[in-house]
C-alpha cells in the first residue's frame, strides 16, 4: 500500500503536476509517524502509511496557497480540502489529493503506540475520503463504531453537574492554543483571542476566562469542524474538545440537515436562511 | 451573587425596531423592569454571540436579543441570520450548563411597547424562577 503512495507521489513530482508531497515519515523514536514534506524522489522514499499517521496533514495546504500540492489524507482529513475550497482559501486545481481509506488510527505518544483507537475514530463515520484523486486503500479490521457515548452521557446530565464538569475541564486550560494552531478551520489572521482592544478573552488564566475562549471558538467551527479530532489529540491538559464540536455537528445536522466537507459546493449553514423556520425553537 | 436588585439582563436592540419599541414603552408611560442594561446595535444581526458569552461571563444573568420582526428588517435579512446563529448558541450554553432560557431572542417592532415591557417582565419573572448564575468570572 505504501509503495502506492511512494510511485504515485514519484511520479507526481517527476511529471511537475506537484512541487511538494506532504506525506508521513517515521518519527525519530522508530513508533510513531510525523509530516514529510517531500520535494525530491529520495525523499519520498520515507514515506509510510499505516495506523499511527494520526496528523491531519490538509491543514499545510493553508501554507502552500497557489502552490501544487500533493497531500495524503484519510476521510477525516479529506473533508478538509472541500472545506477550504468552499471557502474560497485554496484552489481545487492546485491540490491532488492521495486518499487512503481509513480504518481507524490509534492512540500514539511518543516511543509507544497502543492499540486503543483514537476517540474520534470510533465516532467516525466516513470509511473512504470525500474527497481523492487517487485512492490507497489501507489494510486493517475497521474500528467499532461506538455511536457518542460522552455526547450522549453528558445530555443526561442536570445542567448543574455540565457547569461543574465542564468548569473542571476549562480550570486545566493553559490557553496554549494548540487547539486553534492545529485546527484546518481556524485561519484568521488575527484571531479574536489575541486582540488587545477589545480584550475579548482577559490574560488572566481562570475558567471563566478560558470559557469564554473555548466557547466561541467550538461557535467560530459550528457548521465548519470536519471532525478530523486534531485539536483534543494535541490539547496538552486533555480537555475533551470534540464534545463541544460534536454537540455542535449533531444541532447543526438536525437543524439544518448539513455536515461540513462532504462536498465544495453547499453553503454552509450561517451563510444562507430560510424565511420560514426555528420560530418554534426561538 | 445579589439578587437585592434583581436579575442582570442585558439587552442588545436593534437601533430600527426594538430600541424604537423600548422608546415606545417610555414615552407611552408603561412600566418595565429597570434591570434590563440596553446597548443598542445596528442590527440584531451584528449581535455576534461573543458578544453574549462576553456577557454572562462578565456577570449577566440573562440576555436579551431583539429585533426587527421577520421580513421587516432595515437591511433585509440580518435578522434572519442572527435567528440560525442563537438558535445553535442556545444549545451550546446549555451544553455548558448555562440554562437556555437565559438566552432570548425575541422580535419587538418599534410600535410594539407594549410587547417589549411584557418581554422584559417575563423574562425577569424567569430569570428569578432560575436563580442567580454561579460560574460568574
Amino acid at each position: 500500500m505504501v509503495d502506492e503512495i511512494r510511485s504515485k507521489a514519484k511520479e507526481l513530482l517527476t511529471d511537475g503536476t506537484v512541487e511538494c508531497v506532504i506525506g508521513y515519515e517515521r518519527a525519530t523514536d522508530g513508533v510513531t509517524a510525523r509530516p514529510l514534506f517531500a520535494y525530491t524522489a529520495e525523499e519520498i522514499d520515507r514515506f509510510i502509511m499505516d495506523n499511527t499517521c494520526v496528523h491531519n496533514l490538509a491543514r499545510y495546504l493553508l501554507d502552500r496557497k497557489g502552490k501544487p500540492t500533493a497531500v495524503v489524507v484519510k476521510p477525516c482529513d479529506s473533508r478538509t480540502i472541500n472545506l477550504l475550497v468552499q471557502e474560497n482559501q485554496i484552489e481545487r486545481d492546485k491540490v491532488f489529493a492521495i486518499g487512503v481509506t481509513c480504518p481507524g488510527v490509534v492512540e500514539a505518544h511518543w516511543g509507544e503506540a497502543s492499540d486503543e483507537a483514537q476517540p474520534r475514530c470510533v465516532t467516525c463515520s466516513l470509511e473512504v475520503p470525500a474527497v481523492y484523486d487517487y485512492l490507497v486503500t489501507m489494510p486493517g479490521e475497521r474500528q467499532t463504531r461506538t455511536g457518542f457515548p460522552d455526547l450522549e452521557r453528558m445530555e443526561t446530565m442536570s445542567p448543574e453537574e455540565r457547569r461543574e464538569f465542564w468548569e473542571r475541564q476549562f480550570e486545566r486550560c493553559i490557553r496554549c492554543h494548540a487547539c486553534r494552531q492545529v485546527c484546518p478551520g481556524c485561519y484568521c489572521p488575527i484571531c479574536f483571542v489575541d486582540q488587545l482592544d477589545p480584550t475579548w478573552v482577559g490574560i488572566r488564566n481562570a475558567p471563566p476566562e478560558n470559557q469564554v475562549w473555548h466557547l466561541i471558538r467550538a461557535f467560530h467551527l459550528a457548521g465548519r469542524c470536519i471532525e478530523c479530532g486534531e485539536c483534543q489529540r494535541v490539547c496538552p491538559v486533555g480537555i475533551p474538545l470534540m464534545l463541544l464540536n460534536q454537540k455542535l455537528a449533531a444541532e447543526v445536522e438536525g437543524m439544518f440537515d448539513f455536515r461540513p466537507g462532504l462536498d465544495a459546493e453547499t453553503l454552509p449553514p450561517f451563510a444562507v436562511f430560510k424565511k420560514e423556520e426555528l420560530e418554534a425553537e426561538r | 451573587m445579589d439578587m437585592n436588585g434583581g436579575p442582570k439582563i442585558v439587552g442588545f436592540l436593534c437601533n430600527w425596531c426594538s430600541y424604537a419599541g423600548a422608546d415606545m414603552a417610555g414615552t407611552s408611560r408603561m412600566s418595565y423592569p429597570a434591570n434590563i442594561r440596553i446597548i443598542r446595535v445596528p442590527c440584531s444581526g451584528r449581535v455576534d454571540p461573543l458578544l453574549v458569552v462576553k456577557s454572562f461571563q462578565q456577570g449577566a444573568d440573562g440576555v436579551l436579543v431583539a429585533g426587527c420582526h421577520p421580513g421587516d428588517c432595515h437591511y433585509s435579512e440580518g435578522n434572519y441570520y442572527a435567528r440560525r446563529r442563537f438558535g445553535l448558541l442556545r444549545p451550546l450554553l446549555d451544553f455548558v450548563g448555562v440554562e437556555q432560557e437565559r438566552l432570548r431572542l425575541e422580535w419587538v417592532s418599534s410600535t410594539e411597547g407594549k410587547k417589549f415591557s411584557q418581554v422584559v417582565s417575563s423574562f425577569q419573572e424567569e430569570l428569578e424562577r432560575l436563580g442567580p448564575r454561579e460560574n460568574r468570572g
